[in-house]
């Protein structure tokens, strides 16, 4: 059965965060060509709807999975040198993790803004990283735990701002994550267009 | 060097040959859900698509969209003899560790090993 039903439209603007625009016009026709002539048919509006998300999960993961895991692992990192090895300069210790997130946040959405050219690329692209690092980050978090966590760990836990701190930080960076891969990605769209005006312009 | 291929690679590379002129993404990928009978998730295949033709095993063609795809190009695949020696070669190299073993392997040689 045919249809000329569609998909989620934010579904589908996420799908181009993921991919180049001569990648996007293709796997997205790929998606909808599935989704009216199999899907809706055989599952109804709202399960077509699911496999869809579904599928653009799966691009999301292949694309920004390991920016996800490499900011989780960031995270993890710090927060197991807070406990084992307590420092009284937290300063210099949280200026060198927040200019990594930063940094991990600018470089994925410039990148995902001059690949697709889309201004919410960025956007779309630090949100699903920070997303998808959150279980990373809380079951890690509660692993560093369960492994390790005799007086003296509890105390510099304790003094590197306790556990709520641990486990409500994944939660906020997901934020400043959408807001920083915005402005790289603002600044990469930015910048291809100004390339392709520029290819265009020369002889 | 030659280009090793994994048992997915394959499966896409092979889809294609199955498909011929028709090959493109969604057609790859019904092909591969039936033949492994398993679903497969669309991104892999399109990622792998793009791996292949990055090494260049793959070529493609872009031709026009249909009205159930919104007018959407589609991309068609076809193998590059690069792409047809990595798919020989994989299949030489299972060929030569199956070669003297019968087939299906019995349950007893599990046994004898464990004993």
């Amino acid at each position: 059965m045919t249809t000329n039903a569609t998909p989620p439209s934010w579904a589908e603007l996420a799908l181009r965060a993921f991919l180049s625009e001569r990648d996007f016009e293709s796997a997205s026709g790929d998606l909808l060509e599935e989704y009216r002539e199999n899907i809706y048919g055989n599952r109804g509006q709202l399960r077509a709807d699911v496999w869809y998300v579904a599928q653009v999960f799966g691009f999301a993961w292949r694309h920004a999975g390991v920016w996800a895991v490499i900011f989780a692992v960031a995270f993890l990192a710090r927060t197991a040198m807070d406990w084992h090895m307590p420092t009284a300069d937290f300063q210099t210790r949280a200026a060198v993790s927040t200019l990594v997130g930063i940094g991990i946040f600018l470089v994925t959405g410039f990148w995902a803004g001059s690949r697709s050219g889309s201004y919410i690329a960025g956007a779309v692209v630090g949100l699903a990283i920070g997303t998808l690092a959150l279980p990373i980050q809380l079951v890690g978090a509660g692993l560093l735990l369960a492994g390790s966590h005799d007086p003296s760990v509890l105390t510099a836990i304790r003094s590197s701002g306790g556990l709520e701190e641990v486990f409500t930080m994944p939660l906020m960076t997901v934020i400043p994550g959408l807001l920083f891969g915005a402005i790289g990605g603002v600044l990469g769209a930015k910048t291809r267009r100004l390339r392709t005006s520029g290819d265009a312009l020369s002889p | 060097m030659a280009d090793t291929l994994g048992v997915f690679e394959q499966a896409v590379m092979l889809a294609i040959v199955r498909l011929g002129n028709d090959a493109y993404g969604r057609a790859i990928l019904n092909e591969m859900q039936v033949r492994m009978n398993r679903d497969i998730a669309a991104g892999a295949v399109h990622a792998t698509l793009n791996r292949l033709e990055k090494k260049r095993l793959l070529a493609s063609r872009v031709e026009p969209g249909t009205p159930i795809r919104s007018g959407r190009a589609r991309r068609f695949y076809r193998l590059q003899p690069r792409g047809v020696r990595a798919l020989n070669d994989a299949w030489n190299a299972v060929e030569g560790l199956w070669r003297g073993l019968k087939r299906p392997l019995k349950r007893s040689l599990q046994t004898q090993r464990g004993s």
